[in-house]
């Protein structure tokens, strides 16, 4: 037997089958408990889509018993559905045998197969964000929730704005060091940052805390850190806050505090010139433009349970002659240029809604896995029973 | 005396259709009076609460349940004799009598530092009236205040204890004043459900009292009731109803009939049946060795046939619910334990039908028993039938997704207790010898592998109701994350016993372990509070379910004892 079957052959083994199928429940189950003190998306690509992933023990006894340290190395997600592919592949290389009594296994794993594309394909170029719209106003970008930007905005020229953004990772792991472009007017130096934030009134806010802003809003409200959202919070986001400090020609222009919590953007004036300044979720403009006709979100009586919400929408992108109301509702999404938009969220008082916007390439492969796994099943087991009921009445 | 085994079964059967028949007896008879005033028109009134329009009796039980645990109060006066009364009379008496009323025990409290918190030095009574609570009503809000400064999740069982005593008064003020439920129905176009009292918008600390068509007639009602005048109550009823019944002719028959409907609590009856059946068949295991021709299978065919009829009554009483709710028969935990139970009967006795050798029977009484079981013990928020979240408003994903993937629930559950079953039986017992110990396993994997097709196409039939709500076929939720843990152990026993890695014995440890895994995905992952799919807010179910996995794990090591001591090996 040459060496490639030999491995093959062990590649191909139950034995491995049973023991990735072991490993990928522990991992699930680690992911799951750790939602609890994390949120879900850095859950997903710490345990569900990593190559490895450090477990931290204390998850798994309550920590009101006992506070226990240190943390087990183990394979992620992504290294275990490859090891399960392969497992699978090996196992009908090796065992093919075309006969009616196997046409539902070899349907049913082809579909397993399918189902781990899919997820990999989502993990590697699924894409998700929220359109927030006031009613009566039109959006044409679309905010990552998981990533934010320091916005520059010369809105000097009557005709085009001119925006200069600096990525929110580039601020959190700035640290003294300040960040510096040509096409910054000035310096940034973060003096905090915040992973999550929420903001503390005039009358919330001590003396102290708003004295680390010398200007701007920063000096009405204050921003404190918070514990990052966890799963267990079910749909809620981070949002950062940080104090930073501008410089031009080395003279401080002040330490202003910016935040998505703040939606009006401040305003800087440097080298003679007024600029906008804001923290914003991370902006995709669309060749597109999406305007809220009208939101309704109705409660059942006397409760403040959602019965039902939906946004009546203009869809308008004139290079495609598209100029059309649709109306998206809860399981009722719209579809458009490979994006789908559902009924997510709202904003307070019902003045406005938010969307989801999601583009997944691989969104379609789900549902053919799936249809293939059931029949499938269906045939394999519904055959071992037919069989089954035979032997029982004779 | 011979043919006693033969009749058996049918003398049982008997028996039970006439203890189905007193309770349906009950159940349509004229019902209480309470100042004489029939109480059943008055049960009939249709309010609403919680978004949903259903009748006072309805109300006022879970209010009960809310407060106390119990859906009836203890009281009455000497006319109409003193003990357990019917929950429409105290939300009478609350609404016409609050002096009296106060002194109904009808809030529970468990917590001694609760209890000396409200000086009571009873410590073994359980039930308290409001005027017992009342001289201490600063300090419990002042307790509740402070409790309410620490997250729900880091209360310490006290702070807990008195949030939720503060929580229960607060919602007996609430309905005592009339502010909940709503009670003055919409008889005119353009009106909609409203309270009867209220706060006035324009005058601070005011109170406004509504003055529809409706209101006046309610209050009608409230005042001949209060004066003892039983004929003008009664007349103002039949009057007030008359109105509603052209008005709100669906809601009006909805409610009459649940007012029966919560009278017969089949749920209750069927699991009495359940319970029954199961003795029938343990007395039937027992007797097997003495005599295994005659009263044997005369036991076993009485356990069947009082299973069948459990079955038939706890399928009118999820039949009911759909039509009541208009829903699928999944919406909720309590829905969902009692639809477990009702799925798993039937795939028992199927699998007895394979296997004729008894246990099964036993299988599905024991599962259909502990599940009502358990379903009563998640009645605790009251109303049962409460309104679904938007996001959550589907018939069609309800009845598709959630059935499919709580029938591979019960499956997975089913192959667990069948192991149980054949475990200790066998390890114990001499009663599996022979033909049984070689047919348990041939249906727990049978059940796995029906398990293991159920929870994989209701798992994914999530993933596609997901994908068309949200745009994210799977989100690593931890109730999918659950769903996801039950198809992969079912995958790993198949592939396991497929691979010859175990064979009878390993097969049943690792179908006990399935108990463990289910258990937490249908619980734990709700007790960690997570997600979109927590529709069930539980806190005190962890010992319970630690427990549950502790037993579990014991029974897995005794399956590992080795075959040469089993008692039923030949």
């Amino acid at each position: 037997m040459s060496a490639a079957s030999d491995l093959l052959r062990r590649l191909a083994s139950l034995r491995l089958t049973v023991v990735l199928f072991a490993l990928a429940m522990f991992v699930i189950l680690a992911g799951t408990l750790a939602q609890t003190e994390e949120g879900v998306w850095s859950v997903v690509d710490r345990y569900f889509r990593s190559v490895y992933v450090s477990i931290p023990l204390r998850l798994f006894v309550p920590s009101k018993i006992a506070e226990i340290p240190g943390v087990v190395p183990f394979p992620g997600g992504l290294t275990l559905g490859v090891a399960i592919f392969v497992n699978l592949l090996a196992a009908h290389i090796v065992r093919f045998k075309l006969a009616w009594n196997r046409v539902g296994m070899i349907v049913t794993h082809a579909g397993v197969l399918l189902l781990l594309v899919g997820e990999f394909v989502t993990g590697a170029f699924a894409k998700e964000g929220n359109m927030t719209i006031a009613e009566g106003q039109t959006a044409n970008y679309v905010e990552d929730m998981r990533a934010s930007e320091l916005a520059v905005i010369d809105a000097s020229d009557p005709k085009d704005d001119l925006v200069v953004v600096v990525p929110g990772s580039m601020l959190a792991s700035a640290g003294a060091s300040p960040v510096a472009s040509g096409l910054l007017p000035f310096t940034v130096r973060v003096v905090e940052w915040m992973p999550n934030s929420q903001i503390l009134g005039p009358m919330q806010a001590s003396k102290m805390q708003l004295a680390k802003a010398t200007a701007g809003l920063g000096t009405q409200v204050a921003a404190i850190e918070i514990p990052a959202a966890t799963g267990v919070d079910g749909a809620s986001f981070d949002v950062p806050a940080a104090y930073i400090e501008l410089t031009r020609d080395g003279a401080s222009l002040g330490t202003y505090l910016v935040t998505p919590r703040l939606t009006i953007p401040q305003s800087v004036e440097a080298g003679g010139r007024r600029y906008q300044l804001s923290l914003r979720f991370e902006r995709g403009y669309r060749p597109y433009t999406v305007t809220l006709v009208d939101f309704r979100h109705d409660r059942f009586v006397g409760t403040e349970v959602a019965r039902n919400f939906s946004s009546l929408v203009r869809l308008n992108d004139a290079a495609n002659s598209v100029d059309r109301e649709v109306l998206i509702s809860m399981n009722n999404p719209l579809r458009y240029s490979g994006e789908t938009f559902y009924q997510a969220s709202f904003a307070p008082d019902d003045s406005g809604t938010v969307l989801q916007v999601v583009r997944n390439p691989g969104w379609l492969l789900p549902y053919i896995s799936c249809t293939m796994v059931t029949i499938g099943l269906l045939w394999h087991f519904g055959a071992r029973l037919a069989s089954g009921v035979r032997r029982r009445i004779s | 005396m011979k043919s006693l085994p033969r009749l058996f079964p049918a003398i049982v059967a008997i028996c039970a259709i006439a203890f189905l028949g007193a309770a349906l007896t009950r159940s349509f008879s004229a019902g209480d009076r309470a100042r004489g005033v029939a109480l059943e028109d008055i049960e009939r009134l249709p309010v609403s609460a919680g978004g949903r329009t259903k009748p006072l009796d309805t109300f006022a039980r879970s209010t009960l349940v809310r407060l106390g645990g119990r859906q009836t109060f203890e009281g009455g006066t000497p006319e109409t004799g003193v003990g357990q009364r019917p929950a429409t009379e105290w939300i009478l008496e609350l609404w016409t009598d609050p002096a009296a009323a106060s002194e109904r025990r009808v809030f529970r409290i468990d917590h001694p530092d609760v209890k000396s918190l409200l000086a009571i030095t009873d410590t073994k009574r359980t039930r308290f009236s409001w005027k017992e609570i009342e001289p201490k009503l600063d300090e419990v809000v002042r307790q509740a205040e402070l409790s309410q400064r620490v997250p729900r999740k880091q209360q310490d069982p006290f702070q807990k204890a008195v949030s939720d005593l503060y929580g229960k008064l607060a919602e007996y003020a609430e309905v005592r004043s009339l502010r909940t439920p709503y009670v003055v129905a919409p008889l005119a176009a353009g009106e909609e459900w409203a309270p009867l009292v209220s706060s006035d918008p324009h005058q601070q600390g005011a109170q406004r009292i509504s003055d529809t068509a409706a209101a006046r007639a309610f209050q009608a009602i409230l005042v001949s009731y209060s004066t003892g005048d039983a004929a003008a109550c009664e007349r103002a009823v039949a009057s007030y109803t008359a109105e509603l019944h052209a008005t709100l002719p669906r809601e009006m028959n909805a409610g009459a009939f649940e007012v029966v409907f919560s009278r017969l609590e089949p749920f209750y009856q069927s699991s009495a049946l359940y319970l029954l059946a199961f003795l029938l068949g343990c007395v039937g295991l027992l007797v097997s060795p003495i005599s295994p021709d005659r009263w044997r299978p005369g036991l076993f065919r009485a356990a069947l046939i009082v299973i069948g009829i459990a079955f038939v009554v706890q399928t009118f009483g999820i039949g009911a619910r759909i039509y009541l709710q208009g829903r699928p028969p999944v919406t909720n935990l309590y829905s969902s334990a009692v639809f477990i139970g009702w799925a798993c009967v039937p795939l028992a006795l199927l699998g007895e039908w394979f296997s004729r050798v008894g246990i099964l029977t036993l299988a599905a009484s024991l599962i259909g028993f502990a599940t009502l079981i358990i379903a009563h013990n998640l009645a605790a928020s009251g109303d049962t039938m409460e309104m679904m979240q938007a996001v959550l408003d589907s018939n069609f994903w309800l009845a598709t997704h959630v059935v499919v993937v709580t029938v591979g629930y019960s499956a997975t559950f089913l192959a667990g207790f069948i192991a149980i079953f054949y475990v200790l039986g066998g390890v114990c017992t001499r009663l599996l010898r022979g033909e049984p110990m070689k047919a348990l396993p041939k249906m727990t994997y049978g059940v796995i592998c029906f398990a293991a097709l159920a929870s994989f196409v209701g798992t994914v039939l999530g993933g596609i109701w997901a994908d068309q709500s949200w745009g994210r076929f799977w989100g690593w939720d931890p109730k999918e994350n659950g769903a996801a843990l039950i198809v992969l152990w079912n995958l790993l026993i198949l592939h396991a016993r497929w691979g010859g890695l175990i064979r009878d014995r390993g097969v049943a440890a690792l179908a006990i372990f399935g108990n463990i895994v289910t258990a937490w995905s249908w619980f734990g992952t709700n007790m960690l509070g997570v997600g979109l799919h927590s529709y069930g807010f539980m806190d005190s179910a962890v010992f319970a379910l630690a427990a549950f996995c502790v037993v579990q794990l014991a029974l897995m090591a005794v399956a590992i004892v080795p075959m040469a001591r089993w008692r039923s090996a030949s």
